[in-house]
């Protein structure tokens, strides 16, 4: 019987990724995704900030192919706007979509996995969220969010067997990618001078996800190319 | 789970202080994902004897003196090639109020702690600069981010650890080496009967008492240590640089 894994925001980047590194250890990988994720095995048209939404969505992988295993939050969005034309409509967006969209699939992961007493979750929160972004202060803020709720959630189900940890990524070479950050200047900034790729994401994921093989609980790594030391 | 990792069978890895608990545990762990290992300890018993169960080499030396760090690394390299994989494991501890610190240990645990690490970061970093290719972890403390009553002269030892990979980080990155930490929580080793004779307790007091601060609910074992440096250490690894990772069941986050 395989393992089954969720991943939110699999139909591109880090998320596609991810899908690709459990696939290929043996998990049946299904993505929830606002459009269809060609590398799942299954894919499901969701919103993560819908909380019933994902939840149906969870019933339903449940129901139809077995208990969640693993989840890995990948959903999110980068966009620069300067902090002072920052309105309420562009930051309750990244509110929805990085907070309640993390918030919405951890929950629904562990309203199935505690009772179980197992399963293993990977958020996705972001080097920004480390280190601040000064064009993007809704998205850092949200980042650093999801990094203190995955400290609180993974100190919360550790003693019920559940297993939370986060990847913070650095700049990653994906659509969601802008100009700047392919700036040969920018690119030199970083003491690898190169982009992170996908796949190093993919199998810190891969590698966190394991509960059976080290004692992770909590924590927020950042494979970042040096942009955060 | 025992995986194999890419980017690691067929390199040359040396683990110092490797005679016992974490270090032992990493040199197992590299071994059976296919390296060459070289086993460093301070003690040549312990040290022969691990070699011999992984099929690795020994090589005894105290890492805190610099020309014999500098000879037992050019003694593995002639025995099995140059170091391309290298952990920096080897520590001295001694428990003691801060105000009551016998200088010679406070010296011994920073020569040996603080510089050994950077005598065997330096020399194994030379040449993986000659060689094209290198990864070092060096295994800091959680309490070197903490701090810890009665362990001041470790704990200063071990956050000077962090501060020292972050800039060797910085200073080797651009010349193909990856520097990165990892942070263990408190682990079963031999050191945890030392803390429990410091402390006037039994091993078990010990043990009930350092877990009830750990959500997973137990402490750390060597081999979950082991398995985040071969992580560090392998190919998918290479954009982690510059870090501390955490490894404690959730103590600190």
């Amino acid at each position: 019987m395989g393992r089954i894994a969720i991943i939110t925001g699999a139909a591109s980047g880090i998320g596609a990724a991810c899908a690709q590194v459990l696939t290929g250890t043996g998990f049946t990988v299904v993505g929830l995704d606002l459009r269809q994720a060609g590398a799942c095995a299954r894919s499901m048209v969701v919103d993560v900030s819908d909380a019933q939404a994902v939840d149906a969505a969870f019933a339903a992988v449940e129901r139809e192919l077995g208990p969640i295993d693993a989840v890995v939050t990948a959903a999110g969005y980068y966009e620069r706007i300067d902090i002072l034309d920052l309105d309420e409509a562009a930051v309750d967006r990244m509110v929805a979509v990085v907070i309640d969209g993390t918030a919405n699939a951890c929950r629904s992961a562990l309203r199935r996995m505690l009772s179980r007493g197992r399963g293993s979750i990977c958020t996705i929160g972001s080097e920004l969220g480390l280190c601040g972004d000064a064009d993007a202060a809704h998205y850092a803020a949200c980042k650093g969010a999801v990094h203190a709720m995955t400290k609180t959630i993974a100190r919360e189900a550790a003693p019920m067997g559940v297993r939370v940890n986060c990847v913070a990524p650095g700049p990653t070479d994906t659509p969601l990618m802008t100009a700047e950050m392919r700036d040969p200047s920018y690119i030199a900034s970083l003491i690898l001078q190169r982009l992170v790729e996908p796949r190093e994401i993919a199998a810190m994921v891969g590698f966190v996800l394991d509960a059976d093989d080290h004692n992770l609980v909590g924590q927020i790594i950042s494979p970042n190319a040096g942009a955060v030391v | 789970m025992t995986r194999t990792l890419t980017g690691i069978a067929g390199r040359v890895a040396m683990v110092t202080g490797a005679g016992q608990g974490i270090g032992r545990a990493i040199a197992e762990r590299l071994a059976a994902e296919g390296a060459r290992v070289v086993v460093n300890d301070l003690n040549p018993d312990t040290a022969t004897e691990v070699a011999a169960a992984i099929g690795g080499i020994a090589v005894p030396f105290d890492c805190a003196d610099r020309a014999g760090v500098q000879r037992g690394v050019r003694i593995a390299a002639e025995q099995v090639g140059p170091i391309e994989l290298c952990v920096v494991n080897h520590a001295y501890m001694k428990m003691a109020p801060f105000v009551d610190e016998d200088p010679a240990d406070w010296q011994r645990t920073i020569d040996v702690n603080l510089k050994g690490a950077l005598w065997v970061l330096q020399t194994t970093a030379r040449s993986m600069i000659a060689g094209g290719y290198g990864r070092i972890v060096c295994i800091t403390s959680e309490w070197g981010i903490t701090g810890w009553p009665q362990a001041g002269a470790y704990a200063t030892s071990k956050g000077g650890i962090i501060s020292l990979v972050r800039s060797a980080a910085r200073a080797l990155g651009p010349r193909g080496v990856i520097v990165n930490a990892i942070a263990p929580g408190v682990t079963i080793t031999p050191q945890l009967q030392v803390d429990a004779d410091a402390a006037g307790i039994s091993y078990d007091e010990m043990v009930a008492v350092y877990s009830r601060d750990v959500p997973l609910g137990r402490l750390g074992q060597p081999a979950d240590i082991a398995a985040v440096a071969a992580y560090l250490l392998s190919e998918p690894a290479g954009a982690l640089v510059g870090q501390v990772i955490s490894a404690n069941g959730g103590s600190l986050t």
